[in-house]
């Protein structure tokens, strides 16, 4: 760790603390991400080494915030410093690239602030693009990101790029027990099949969650804010409609279906209303109740929604 | 998720095959020190002898971990080099890069079992489980974590069906004959300055000619019009791994070993040989009354009742070696 110099704390994300620092040798910034390392008599434990590997080899992709280094101190606890044989906490640094801000704090700096102003329909189509490339490339490759949010949505705002982070560390790592004291953790973007208990869900999880970003980038808020389990839900279905049978096989089987107030679907392009036609249609088609009905990243790519955009940057 | 050498990314679709095309140069022992190390013999001679351990221990549980621990070796040694030729630190290195193997590729063994296993099967050597812990982390850190590697095997499939061959019972043939050249031209470090997919093409080309002579053409020129080959460089590596497959005919004659033996024997038995005359006062287990052979009948849950507690002189030089 020596290598790097720590400048400021940038944040405390789920799985740890989040430095911004400065490489000594090239002077380039990066983000260091602390994590602990739970080590037993295993040592290594296998579910770090392989999600760690797995980001290693996702993270070449240009749509993935870069893993640059992997950096494994061996800390002495304050306590033990004076004893001759001390028992040291693994603590592994991931080093990734820095960018600058998340897709949360843009979002809040074009609704409050000195000049609250909606969001450039070119540069909402330029990042949701950008989310559906990142997404088809970790779904090609049989990984689901399971938490996409718009604070794991990182931004190059001068060169209009946004990058997903945190791939994967939820398997990884133990979350500190003061996340479940002083951190919700945000079920605003969890798919309905999750909030109902399912323990088969596939890569339709990680699209509804893109779907919930989409239309808050359009509306600069929230589309389903609830704060527990059973108010997602309902928030959900007040604007969808209750799912049934007919429209969801299977969904009355969840783990966790209760019976609930059956209402009717509302008008989604009232709910995002500066958005057009074909933009509420790839977002319907991104909260399809049925996991199996919504379209894949894949083909979100070949959507007309994206036909006005300059595909050849990308 | 577990760890397939074939699918290091676990689901590879035909058309983001692109991707590990793009990366696999950073799961390679690099060419640079491959010119390094063969100038010096030493050096050689070790890696083998470090080969035939792991290939021993990796016998008594699955030989596919055989060679990605080997992978794990042979880049440790190319970015480290082999900073002090010492036997025990270099069996720390192949025990360590086999236990880390053993937690990626997710086998139902107890980590308890492999342990002892390991440490009883190692020549009377034991290494403290601490010490085998600091030792992956240093290898660990030494590849960057980049644990799932990208190997010849990840390649095989999309040659395969470059060649038209998908699912079709030549296609097995072939792939299984590739896969055997695969595992046995690991060894050989002259392929190290190539990368796996072109020893990936190199293998199928090989293993065509050998069972399909007639349709070799075809399949030569649908892997040479392939955009993510280099012609040129498949036909280098593939006198190479040519040269290796003779040279085996060759030794194996020597030893008046039928072909049904596997090369392992035949490596163990002279390398093992040699070893021991070179090394003062080391006793190295020879294969044929290798400790491995009573665990091959043994149920590998039975290791955990033999767990040594006999602590050996080596402990303590290794623990300070391992401190510095």
């Amino acid at each position: 760790m020596e290598k790097y110099e720590k400048l400021e704390k940038v944040g405390e994300g789920t799985y740890g603390k989040v430095y911004k620092a400065r490489e000594k040798a090239s002077g380039s910034l990066v983000a260091l991400k602390k994590t602990r390392l739970e080590m037993d008599e295993e040592g290594v434990p296998p579910t770090a080494l392989r999600e760690v590997s797995l980001l290693q080899l996702l993270s070449q992709s240009i749509y993935i915030v870069r893993l640059l280094s992997v950096e494994h101190v061996d800390k002495v606890p304050k306590s033990q410093k004076s004893s001759s044989n001390p028992l040291t906490k693994p603590i592994l640094y991931l080093v990734f690239e820095y960018l600058d801000t998340d897709l949360k704090k843009f979002i809040d700096s074009h609704r409050k602030g000195p000049n609250p102003r909606p969001l450039p329909p070119p540069l909402i189509q330029s990042f949701l693009f950008q989310l559906c490339k990142g997404v088809a490339h970790c779904h090609s490759h049989g990984v689901l990101h399971r938490d996409l949010k718009p604070q794991n949505l990182l931004l190059d705002q001068h060169k209009g790029i946004l990058k997903i982070a945190d791939l994967g560390l939820g398997r990884a790592f133990t979350v500190p027990l003061k996340s479940y004291t002083h951190e919700i953790v945000t079920l605003w973007y969890r798919a309905p099949e999750v909030l109902l208990g399912s323990t088969h869900y596939s890569t339709g999880v990680d699209i509804w969650s893109v779907g919930c970003i989409f239309a808050e980038m359009v509306r600069r808020q929230a589309l389903f804010p609830g704060d527990s389990e059973f108010q997602q839900l309902i928030h959900i279905f007040k604007m969808l409609g209750t799912p049934t049978e007919e429209n969801w096989p299977g969904v009355t089987s969840l783990r966790d279906w209760h019976v609930y107030p059956r209402w009717e679907p509302q008008s989604l392009a009232k709910n995002v209303p500066s958005l057009g036609p074909d933009g509420v249609d790839l977002l319907s088609k991104m909260l399809k109740y049925n996991p199996s009905e919504r379209i894949s990243a894949k083909a979100a790519l070949d959507h007309p929604y994206f036909d006005s955009l300059d595909k050849s940057q990308f | 998720m577990e760890f397939d050498l074939e699918n290091p990314l676990e689901n590879l679709h035909s058309d983001d095959v692109s991707y590990l095309f793009l990366i696999e140069s950073d799961h390679t022992p690099s060419q640079n020190h491959s010119q390094t190390l063969k100038a010096r013999d030493l050096d050689i001679s070790v890696r083998r002898e470090l080969i035939s351990l792991i290939s021993q221990l990796s016998c008594a549980l699955d030989p596919v971990l055989s060679y990605l621990a080997i992978n794990y070796l042979d880049r440790f040694l190319t970015n480290q080099g082999i900073l002090q030729p010492k036997p025990w630190a270099l069996r720390l290195v192949a025990v360590s890069c086999i236990s880390l193997t053993v937690k990626m590729m997710g086998t139902e063994y107890p980590a308890t079992d492999i342990q002892a296993l390991l440490n009883q099967s190692d020549g009377g050597i034991i290494f403290e489980t601490q010490t085998i812990q600091r030792m992956e982390a240093l290898i660990l850190g030494a590849l960057q974590w980049r644990m799932r590697s990208i190997t010849p095997f990840s390649f095989v499939a999309f040659f395969i069906a470059l060649m038209g061959l998908k699912e079709s019972p030549m296609g097995q043939v072939l792939k299984n004959r590739a896969s055997e050249i695969i595992f046995k031209s690991q060894r050989e470090i002259r392929l190290w300055g190539f990368k796996p997919s072109i020893i990936a093409a190199s293998a199928l080309l090989c293993a065509s000619h050998e069972l399909f002579p007639f349709q070799y053409p075809f399949f030569l020129k649908a892997i040479s019009d392939s955009s993510y080959v280099n012609k040129e460089i498949v036909e280098q590596c593939y006198k190479v791994i040519q040269d290796i497959a003779i040279e085996e005919e060759y030794s194996s004659a020597l030893n008046g070993v039928s072909r049904s033996d596997t090369p392992i024997n035949v490596l163990d038995h002279h390398f093992l040989s040699s070893e021991s005359e070179k090394t003062n006062g080391i006793t190295v287990a020879n294969a044929t009354d290798s400790p491995l052979g009573d665990l091959k009948r043994r149920k590998i849950t039975g290791c955990g009742g033999n767990n040594p507690t006999i602590l050996n002189s080596w402990i303590q030089p290794c623990e300070r070696e391992c401190e510095k």
